[in-house]
């Protein structure tokens, strides 16, 4: 009786602990969304307390003076168009690593898994896409950041694709699919799974990217999204509320999806991590 | 089973060997023999050969052997604090605590945002009139207030910890995959035997984690040798040199135009990430049924 209520005061005291440490995660969040709403001397202070007015129109300020939406339209662009080509040389690619037996899809396979553990190489990317005259384009940064995700995708897609039974190909052959069908037609639909959770967490590094866009978009009317928030630096250095609201607009579209596909998200990224 | 493999044609992995081969693969090649070569922005389609120099030119440059030992210090308590406090996390939050599904959201969200945010957020704390500061005045420690970011010695650090802020949660959900898997039949028996917890924790739970322990530590170790964003968002590789990292360091030399000597420099970090990532691989695998 007494053990047991102790164990049970015990678990609670844990439990506020818990919720104690819960604000170092919070409390920088705060500081941006709190900031983000208050005059510029105020945000100036930095602290976690409310805003004494609510400034909203800050926001209207920085998605007119900011370029946020033609910022907003690069990032949807280079997202959409990077997610689609990666998902669907990935799927086609892991399907054959998954499949056939031999030497070859263990070579390719583990040419990918090196892909994930290397560095790109900044220089000679660009001057690869100077000598394609793709620097500075949006084709350009969708075809880098597709080469540096396929290897993700191949392993996370491979590793699903495995899975399912060989019986379901069989099947297909014999009805008179060739293997481009086969792939798209009775494959894909039972990756349904695996592929949403890809496109959540490849639109969350690809939105989020700093170094690629950075290097490769010279012209600020290409930047995305995290660029944006360097128009607030250089003309208004003090104006931490604008940097703030900027911050927020930003990171909003992933963090609502992380919040809505969170079990997805955590599901993969660590499932990636553990089978590598 | 060769007549097996006509359903599955090579053709189909073209398309992904194509563009990871010529947009990730051809760069590395390309940076590998460039590295040996004068090559700067004026004279891009006409590189010429100069053997070890562009080698010799940065092992003789103390910003590039600072810029490494930053780089070096960077991953090492980078990892070391995700792991500690990835751990400990996972352990607290594997319990049958009411909140903990939230929590563990909470724990996690960081590793959603883009470093842009992150880097800007402590950039704000570790201002002189920032959050930090005015929290060391109000436990009294008033004395120990500096410009943290604008400091040489504190700068790299700054970096630091919102690089273990943005990811400890990530770490943490890949330790309570791992715990998740160890049955709690040895926890029982170990009851029996009256073992406490921390003799549990010892016998039983870390042992069996290693392949988790060995995942996170391979992962942290490579992030933390690529690490640009937070640096370059928070310091910009300054005051003077003080924090610069490779890749920030190659930034700027890029920005220079000397392309030979920054292929040099990208190529001794992707030799470094090799080496270190299968040492540590080794190491941690070690073990490891």
């Amino acid at each position: 009786m007494n053990q047991a209520f102790l164990r049970k005061l015990h678990k609670i005291l844990i439990e506020i602990i818990m919720w104690v440490i819960s604000l170092v995660v919070l409390i920088p969040l705060l500081i941006v969304l709190f900031g983000s709403l208050k005059s510029a001397p105020e945000a100036a202070h930095f602290n976690i307390i409310p805003p004494l007015e609510w400034h909203f129109e800050n926001y209207i300020h920085v998605i007119k003076t900011g370029g946020l939406i033609n910022a907003a339209k690069n990032s949807i662009l280079i997202t959409f168009f990077s997610i689609a080509l990666i998902i669907l040389v990935s799927v086609m690619c892991s399907f054959i690593i998954a499949r056939r037996t031999g030497r070859y899809s263990s070579i390719i396979y583990n040419i990918f898994l090196m892909g994930m553990i290397a560095p790109m190489q900044l220089i000679t990317t660009f001057g690869l896409l100077k000598v394609l005259n793709l620097m500075g384009t949006y084709s350009g940064v969708i075809l880098i950041f597709s080469a540096t995700q396929i290897p993700w995708a191949v392993f996370m897609l491979t590793s699903f694709m495995k899975t399912i039974p060989r019986e379901m190909d069989e099947a297909a052959f014999i009805d008179g699919a060739g293997p481009i069908k086969m792939v798209f037609v009775i494959i894909m639909p039972l990756l349904k799974p695996v592929i949403a959770t890809t496109i959540v967490i490849l639109s969350m590094s690809v939105w989020n990217d700093l170094m690629i866009p950075l290097f490769f978009l010279n012209s600020s009317s290409k930047w995305t999204m995290p660029l944006t928030v360097y128009n607030f630096f250089g003309q208004y250095f003090s104006n931490w509320n604008y940097v703030f609201a900027d911050l927020v607009l930003t990171a909003l579209p992933v963090v609502i999806l992380y919040l809505f596909f969170q079990r997805y998200v955590i599901a993969g990224m660590t499932a990636g991590a553990v089978k590598g | 089973m060769k007549a097996k493999n006509l359903l599955y044609p090579k053709y189909l992995t073209y398309p992904a060997i194509l563009v990871f081969g010529v947009f990730f693969i051809l760069p590395v090649a390309a940076a590998f023999i460039l590295s040996f070569y004068d090559w700067n922005i004026d004279r891009l389609l006409t590189p010429k050969f100069i053997g070890f120099e562009n080698f010799k030119y940065i092992f003789g440059d103390e910003y590039f052997i600072l810029s490494a030992r930053n780089t070096l210090v960077y991953a090492i308590i980078t990892s070391f604090m995700k792991i500690l406090l990835g751990l400990a996390l996972a352990v607290v939050l594997n319990m049958q605590l009411r909140g903990r599904n939230i929590l563990r959201t909470i724990f996690y969200l960081p590793a959603a945002l883009s470093y842009i945010v992150v880097g800007l957020v402590f950039s704000s704390i570790f201002r002189m009139d920032g959050m930090f500061n005015n929290m060391l005045a109000g436990i009294g420690l008033a004395g120990l207030q500096t410009d943290w970011l604008g400091n040489g010695t504190t700068a790299l650090y700054c970096a630091c910890v919102a690089e273990i802020w943005k990811w400890s949660g990530f770490t943490m959900a890949i330790f309570i995959a791992g715990l998740q898997s160890i049955s709690s039949d040895y926890y029982e028996s170990a009851r029996i035997d009256g073992a406490s917890s921390l003799q549990q924790f010892i016998k039983i739970t870390l042992p069996l984690l290693k392949p988790a322990i060995s995942v996170n530590v391979t992962i942290a170790i490579i992030g933390g040798l690529k690490v640009f964003d937070s640096v370059f968002v928070m310091t910009g590789g300054g005051p003077g040199f003080a924090s610069q990292v490779l890749n920030t360091y190659v930034y700027k030399a890029f920005g220079e135009g000397t392309l030979g000597r920054s292929s040099a420099m990208g190529i001794m970090l992707f030799i470094a990430i090799f080496i270190i990532s299968s040492i540590s691989n080794n190491l941690t695998r070690r073990g490891v049924e």
